[in-house]
C-alpha cells in the first residue's frame, strides 16, 4: 500500500500531487530499493484517476531515476544512492522552510526569532533537547 | 494525427426563439476520456441529445464514429452507448427483466460481458428497479449502456445525485471498465473536481458556445493568477488572453488571471507593473475565470 492522498480542490495538478508523494516516500526510504510498484492499471483504479495520469507519473519518476520500468515484469523502486537521497530530502525541507521564511518576512519576523521558533518546533515534535 | 470519434461543426440548436447552442465546434479524440463541463443550462444536454439524433439542429453537423448522426441514427445507436441524465427505467421490471428487454434491441448484445458487468457492479438480478438506490440505479443504467460493447460511450451527468462514495466508485468503473478496454468516454458534469482526475481533455461550454477545449493538464498549468502593482499607464485590454482582473481598493494591487501564461507573456505583463507573486489556481477557479471573469470591459472591482 502506498497510502497516497489526492486533494481534489488543490491548486496543485493531480499528477504532481501523486508524483510528489511517491517521490517523498522513495527518497525518505519508506519505499525500499527493488520494491515493486502497483501496475499503472491497479494504481489508477485504486485512486480513481485516469491511467494516463499514473503513466505520466511513472514516466517522470523513471526519467528522474527514482523508478525503473522493466519490460514485462513491472515498475520497481530504483537503486538511489544514499547521498542523493539525503540531498533530495534536504531540498524538500529547504523548500518548505523557504515558504516559512516568506511568511515570516511578510510578518516582519526576523532571523533570530525564526531560529528560535524552529528550535522550539523541532523540540516539540521530537522530544529531543535543543 | 488524431482520429476523432465525435466531430461537431458549427452546431446551432434553437428551442423556439431561444438559441440553446450558438455554433458549437468540438472534436473528441479516439480512446480519450473527455469531460464536458458547463453550468446548469449551458447546453450540455442539448449538445448530447443532438449528437444522438434526438434533436434536429438548425445548422451544423455532428458525426460520431464517422457516421452522420442525422442520416444514420440507427447505425450510430448500435455503436454508441448512452446514459441519459437521471435515466428513467421501468420501475416494475426486475433487474434481470430490464437487462433482457434492453438486450433484445441490440443484435450485438454480449450476454457474457453483461453477466461479468453485473458481478463487478454487484447488481441483484431479482430486485425491482423501483427499489434500487440512486447509486444502484446509475450502475444499472451504465450496464445497459455498455451491454452491446460500444466503442464510444456518452454519459450525461452520470454522477448527478450520487453521494461522494458512490461517485468515486462510479468513476472507478469508468476507468476499469472503459478506459481499460480502449473505449472513448464523453461525459458531462458540472462538478469540476470530479472531472479533473479522470479526464484527458476538458471542454467548457457556456451559453451555448465552447469557450475552451484543451488537455486537462495544459488547462491546469497554463492559467495563472498574477498579483501585480500596476503602474499608471497600464491598460488591462492590452493583455492577451486576459480572463479576469480585480483590483484591491486598499493596496491598489491587481489580481489578473491569464490563459496560456508563457514566460514571454509574464515579461510583457511586467511592463505594466511590478509582479508581486504568482498564484496557481484550482480547476474551479479556472472555470470561474473563463465563465464569469472580468475581461477589463468593466471597471475592475
Amino acid at each position: 500500500m502506498l497510502f497516497l492522498r489526492i486533494e481534489p480542490s488543490s491548486a496543485v495538478p493531480i499528477y504532481r500531487q501523486i508524483m510528489e508523494q511517491i517521490r517523498d516516500q522513495i527518497i525518505s526510504g519508506q519505499l525500499t530499493i527493488g520494491q515493486q510498484m502497483p501496475s499503472v492499471r491497479q494504481l489508477a483504479e485504486e485512486l480513481a484517476v485516469n491511467q494516463n495520469t499514473v503513466l505520466k507519473v511513472y514516466g517522470e519518476l523513471c526519467r528522474e531515476g527514482l523508478l525503473k520500468m522493466e519490460r514485462g515484469s513491472g515498475t520497481f523502486i530504483a537503486d538511489v544512492s544514499s547521498a542523493r537521497r539525503a540531498d533530495e530530502c534536504e531540498q524538500i525541507v529547504a523548500r518548505i522552510l523557504g515558504q516559512a521564511v516568506e511568511k515570516a518576512r511578510n510578518m516582519n519576523i526576523g532571523i533570530e526569532t525564526m531560529e528560535e521558533l524552529l528550535r522550539k518546533e523541532y523540540q516539540k515534535r521530537t522530544g529531543e533537547p535543543r | 494525427m488524431n482520429e476523432y470519434v465525435i466531430q461537431i461543426e458549427g452546431l446551432h440548436v434553437r428551442y423556439g426563439k431561444y438559441e440553446a447552442l450558438g455554433g458549437v465546434d468540438l472534436n473528441v479524440p479516439k480512446g480519450s476520456i473527455f469531460g464536458f463541463i458547463g453550468r446548469n443550462g449551458a447546453g450540455k444536454t442539448t449538445t448530447i441529445k443532438t449528437l444522438l439524433g434526438l434533436l434536429t439542429p438548425r445548422a451544423g453537423s455532428c458525426r460520431m464514429l464517422g457516421l452522420d448522426v442525422q442520416k444514420q441514427p440507427l447505425e450510430v445507436r448500435k455503436r454508441v452507448g448512452y446514459m441519459a441524465e437521471d435515466q428513467q427505467m421501468y420501475g416494475w421490471m426486475t433487474v434481470d427483466e430490464i437487462i433482457r428487454w434492453v438486450g433484445s434491441f441490440y443484435p450485438a448484445w454480449d450476454s457474457t460481458f453483461v453477466s461479468h458487468l453485473r458481478e463487478v457492479l454487484q447488481l441483484d438480478l431479482k430486485q425491482r428497479v423501483k427499489n434500487l438506490s440512486k447509486g444502484q440505479n446509475s450502475k444499472l443504467a451504465l450496464l445497459l449502456a455498455l451491454g452491446h460493447r460500444p466503442q464510444l460511450v456518452i454519459l450525461d451527468d452520470p454522477t448527478l445525485g450520487l453521494d461522494p462514495i458512490a461517485r468515486k466508485e462510479f468513476l472507478r468503473y469508468v476507468i476499469s471498465l472503459l478506459q481499460n478496454e480502449g473505449v472513448t468516454v464523453f461525459f458531462s458534469s458540472h462538478l469540476l473536481y470530479e472531472i479533473e482526475p479522470v479526464a484527458d481533455y476538458i471542454a467548457i461550454l457556456d451559453k451555448g458556445r465552447i469557450i475552451k477545449a484543451d488537455k486537462t493538464i495544459d488547462l491546469r498549468e497554463s492559467v495563472r493568477k498574477l498579483i501585480i502593482e500596476p503602474n499608471n499607464t497600464c491598460d488591462w485590454r492590452q493583455i492577451q488572453g486576459l480572463l479576469d482582473v480585480a483590483v484591491d481598493d486598499g493596496t491598489r494591487h491587481a489580481a489578473i488571471t491569464v490563459e496560456d501564461c508563457t514566460p514571454e507573456k509574464k515579461v510583457n505583463i511586467q511592463t505594466m507593473g511590478k509582479l508581486i507573486r504568482e498564484v496557481p489556481l484550482n480547476l474551479d477557479e479556472i472555470f470561474e475565470a473563463y465563465v464569469i471573469g472580468n475581461r477589463g470591459e468593466r471597471k475592475p472591482l
